[in-house]
């Protein structure tokens, strides 16, 4: 019984503290940096936000590749 | 009277009769232009959405921005707020107005992010700041801030300091470390609320010890991070000869944690693992709010300076020339356009004008400038063009002596000692005393250092400030839920303990005890139905504020106005505006001029022919005399401070009613003002509404903004009142010292029961039960009492 208890406290606590330490890396990232932003998000984001979102990442890729190569010709 | 109808854009409400209709969807009203144009701007790109994400809320009407966009082009600019990013990106920081809820953030971020050449754009919705990364090699920046004004909002610059570098960093050290306490002690407490309502009764020993193992391994990365900092605090308390309340947090924890761990070893006694996170949270909760405060000053003060103007144009020999700031001199000629702001104090030479001192004196209606008269740095063109000579130059001005000055407040805001704090000091030291006492005492006694120790310890615990931390907090919770309920935004829960015990209130007038727009006093002659529409239309032609009240009393007393197309609408610099309408030559205004009117006159003619005079005045509130008897009952000062002349505040303050009026009072006098009352002693609260009394509002114990003042007021203040009515202030007041009377009680409970169980624990009969009790029963009468604040409305 004792064991199967030291078990679940050893797999609970690597667990929680891998949430946790998912939290950290989030906060360090600055994801939570602006406290109302982060909650409106939850409650507005759609489908249509998500395709916009990977529409800007393909923007900037093409943008900063352009520059790249921009900057290397001059 | 015309129903009431939201406009499609901005859903603020108005009368359907003034709305703007469009010709194929009568169901659309515009309550302006900028509006129109906005909805149909994000119509066209498809944008519609914005409208689902917006919900109920209300805008601002779309901002109308008269200066050129160019100087966002030019190289001074480029030097000062522009930096390249390490790809070669053009990137600038910005503070964005108008921004009201997150449906505006999308769509700015929206509108950008699909505009080409934007690599990055990001606004912060809690102080509205954005960063916009660019390629200039396909967008100027003048043309991102065109779109963003396009939409109805405006973008100023501002340069990131160190000091706001510093703030964040410290913001999301706190935040980090404060999620952890949060997490550990929400553990903690799902284990702890089984054992202490006895599920755990009769429990193995061995599987208690992994239960306190479980407790162990959550509390020590409380205690050590997010506990360092009181370890930090008492470390430089005790360099300065200081025993404060860091240092008793964590004594209290460190020792209940050594205890704790004594216990889960094999010693005799139950472990607090709970108490060591439990107070370490409570305490770092605390001290998380005081470092948002920080970083909000911080933004405040970014907001102010970016308010600043960029550069002056100067005349030289050979023309025009545009420079910074600093480059300006005395004797320099600057010409300042209209919408422009002044940069430096100086001599009107040439033109007339009239500007907007609004942010120096507080007056609401533009002052007229002729040659000769002075211009003070700040205020704002809002006429023609006008040629002034520098009298000063930048740093010497009016707006930078200001802005310093408010820097310097701002930084230097006494901090409030609550009850609690003040307590601390002495609470800590008398249990340090009792324990050491009982140790010594119980080792002469006993002879076993064990025993005497664990005794010792025990008496810490049982006086850890858990009530005692909870006695401020918890009823300030209640008393801040039930102001914003009615209301009234307190910014932090310690203003309610200083408010509490004022002995005086300093007013601003304008906009204040009265209520900041003019409104028509006198019944003019009547006129005919034309005449009435052709006054309508004229007075919906300009944007000054006589004409705005004058319009506003006609669409009140009339029904059924009709808008007529008047014809080369004209404007008479210093008198009025003239137009013509079929044969009439219509004209409303003043008809001579005379700068001494101690009132303001709006005469409407046609074809020169007087048909009617208007008389306006800025109205005092209906609830001004009341919230002055208030104050008077309760024994608080009552003070009138006014940058107009003596005639005008002694008649408001002879009608209100106050104990004490100053008249003609610039900003930085009211600032002196207010200190000199606080060097005599007294506790000032501080209540204002324009940029003008930003300065005096920093300097106060308290600092009251009215809901619809100054973008700044607002910000600097500590308590807003939202519904912009002045008896909000007695309310807070009342509110305020009743939630401290409870802070009194509950404190007096938390002390009670320290005297109840500490002479017990120093008796040796520390068991389990009475440690419960203490700290559970405590910290539930503290919460409970708190709950009666509002019992009584």
């Amino acid at each position: 019984m004792n064991s199967i208890l030291w078990i679940e406290l050893v797999v609970g606590i690597i667990v929680s503290f891998t949430l946790l330490g998912i939290f950290i890396w989030g906060a360090k990232q600055g994801q939570f940096d602006d406290s109302k932003k982060m909650m409106n998000g939850l409650l507005n984001d759609s489908t249509e936000d998500l395709q916009a979102a990977f529409k800007k990442d393909e923007k900037v890729k093409e943008l900063k590749a352009n520059k790249k190569e921009k900057l290397k010709n001059s | 009277m015309s129903k009431i109808v939201p406009c499609a854009h901005c859903h603020l409400e108005f009368e359907e009769s003034i709305m703007i209709k469009e010709a194929d969807n009568t169901e659309l009203n515009f309550c302006c232009n900028g509006c129109q144009g906005v909805y149909h701007l994000l119509k066209d790109d498809g944008l519609d959405s914005f409208y689902d994400k917006l919900g109920n809320n209300k805008l601002s009407k779309p901002l109308a921005v008269g200066n050129d966009s160019s100087n966002f082009d030019m190289d001074s600019f480029n030097t000062r707020y522009i930096k390249k990013t390490e790809e070669g990106f053009s990137r600038v920081d910005l503070i964005i107005e108008g921004i009201h809820c997150a449906a505006c953030i999308w769509l700015n971020e929206k509108v950008l992010n699909e505009t080409p050449g934007i690599v990055d754009i990001n606004i912060n919705f809690t102080n509205n700041k954005a960063k916009i990364v660019w390629d200039e090699d396909i967008i100027k920046l003048s043309q991102i801030i065109d779109k963003i004004r396009s939409i109805g909002y405006n973008a100023y610059p501002y340069n990131k300091t160190d000091s706001e570098i510093k703030a964040t960093k410290n913001k999301k050290d706190f935040f980090l470390r404060m999620s952890i306490a949060i997490f550990a002690s929400m553990n903690i407490m799902m284990i702890d609320v089984a054992k202490y309502t006895g599920y755990f009764t009769g429990i193995d020993s061995e599987m208690l010890r992994i239960i306190h193992m479980a407790e162990f391994i959550f509390a020590s990365p409380v205690l050590f991070y997010s506990g360092w900092i009181f370890f930090r605090g008492a470390y430089f308390g005790l360099k300065n000869s200081i025993i404060n309340m860091d240092f008793l947090v964590s004594a209290g924890a460190t020792l209940t944690y050594i205890y704790s761990i004594y216990v889960l070893f094999g010693g005799a006694g139950d472990s607090y693992f709970d108490s060591v996170a439990m107070i370490i949270t409570f305490v770092l909760v605390g001290k998380y709010l005081e470092v948002l405060g920080k970083k909000s000053a911080v933004d405040t003060m970014d907001k102010i300076k970016s308010q600043i103007p960029l550069e002056a144009t100067i005349i030289v020999e050979d023309g025009k020339k545009v420079v910074s700031l600093d480059e300006i001199s005395i004797d320099d000629i600057i010409e300042v356009k209209m919408g422009e702001k002044a940069s430096v104090d100086g001599v009107v030479v040439s033109g007339y004008s009239s500007f907007d001192e609004s942010s120096i004196s507080g007056e609401s209606l533009p002052v007229e400038k002729e040659v000769g008269d002075i211009i003070l740095s700040g205020t704002i063109n809002t006429e023609s063009v006008i040629r002034y000579k520098a009298t000063k130059n930048y740093a010497n001005s009016t707006l930078n002596h200001i802005v310093e000055l408010l820097e310097d407040s701002l930084n230097s805001k006494p901090k409030i000692e609550d009850t609690t704090q003040s307590m601390s000091k002495y609470f800590s030291i008398m249990i340090l005393s009792l324990a050491i006492g009982t140790f010594t005492g119980w080792f002469f006694y006993d002879g076993s250092f064990e025993n005497s120790l664990i005794i010792g310890i025990s008496v810490i615990i049982i006086a850890c400030p858990c009530a005692l931390a909870l006695a401020t907090p918890i009823a300030s919770l209640i008393g801040i839920s039930w102001l914003t309920k009615e209301g009234l935004l307190f910014k932090e829960a310690k203003f309610i303990e200083t408010f509490a015990n004022i002995d005086a209130v300093v007013f601003d007038k304008t906009g204040t005890l009265t209520t900041g727009k003019l409104s028509v006093k006198n019944k003019p002659l009547s006129l005919s139905k034309e005449e009435l529409n052709l006054l309508y239309s004229l007075t919906d032609s300009s944007t000054h504020p006589v004409s705005f009240a004058v319009k506003q009393y006609l669409e009140k007393s009339y029904s059924n106005l009709k808008h007529l197309e008047l014809e080369n609408i004209e404007q008479i610099p210093a008198f009025g505006l003239q137009a013509t309408y079929k044969d009439y030559i219509v004209y409303g205004g003043r008809l001579e001029n005379n700068k001494e009117y101690k009132t303001t006159i709006y005469h409407f003619t046609i074809n020169n022919k007087l048909l009617a005079t208007f008389e306006l005045e800025d109205k005092l509130r209906d609830d001004a005399k009341e919230t002055i008897e208030y104050f008077k009952k309760q024994n608080i000062k009552t003070i009138l401070c006014s940058g107009d002349n003596e005639t005008t505040v002694s008649t408001i303050a002879k009608k209100i009613g106050v104990d004490h009026f100053n008249s003609q009072m610039t900003p930085v006098n009211k600032a002196d003002y207010i200190k000199s009352l606080r060097d005599s002693g007294q506790k000032v609260v501080m209540v204002g509404d324009g940029v003008n009394d930003s300065l005096a509002l920093s300097r106060a114990d308290i600092s009251i903004a009215m809901g619809n003042g100054a973008d700044i007021a607002i910000a600097i203040s500590d308590i807003v009142i939202l519904n912009d009515q002045l008896l909000g202030i007695t309310k807070s007041h009342y509110i305020s010292k009743r939630t401290f009377r409870f802070i009194k009680q509950n404190l007096m409970i938390s002390l009670i029961y320290n005297i109840v169980t500490i002479p017990i624990a120093m008796a040796g009969f520390i068991i389990p039960l009475v440690a419960a009790l203490s700290m559970s029963l405590s910290s539930l009468l503290v919460v409970g009492n708190s709950l009666r604040i509002n019992n009584k409305k």
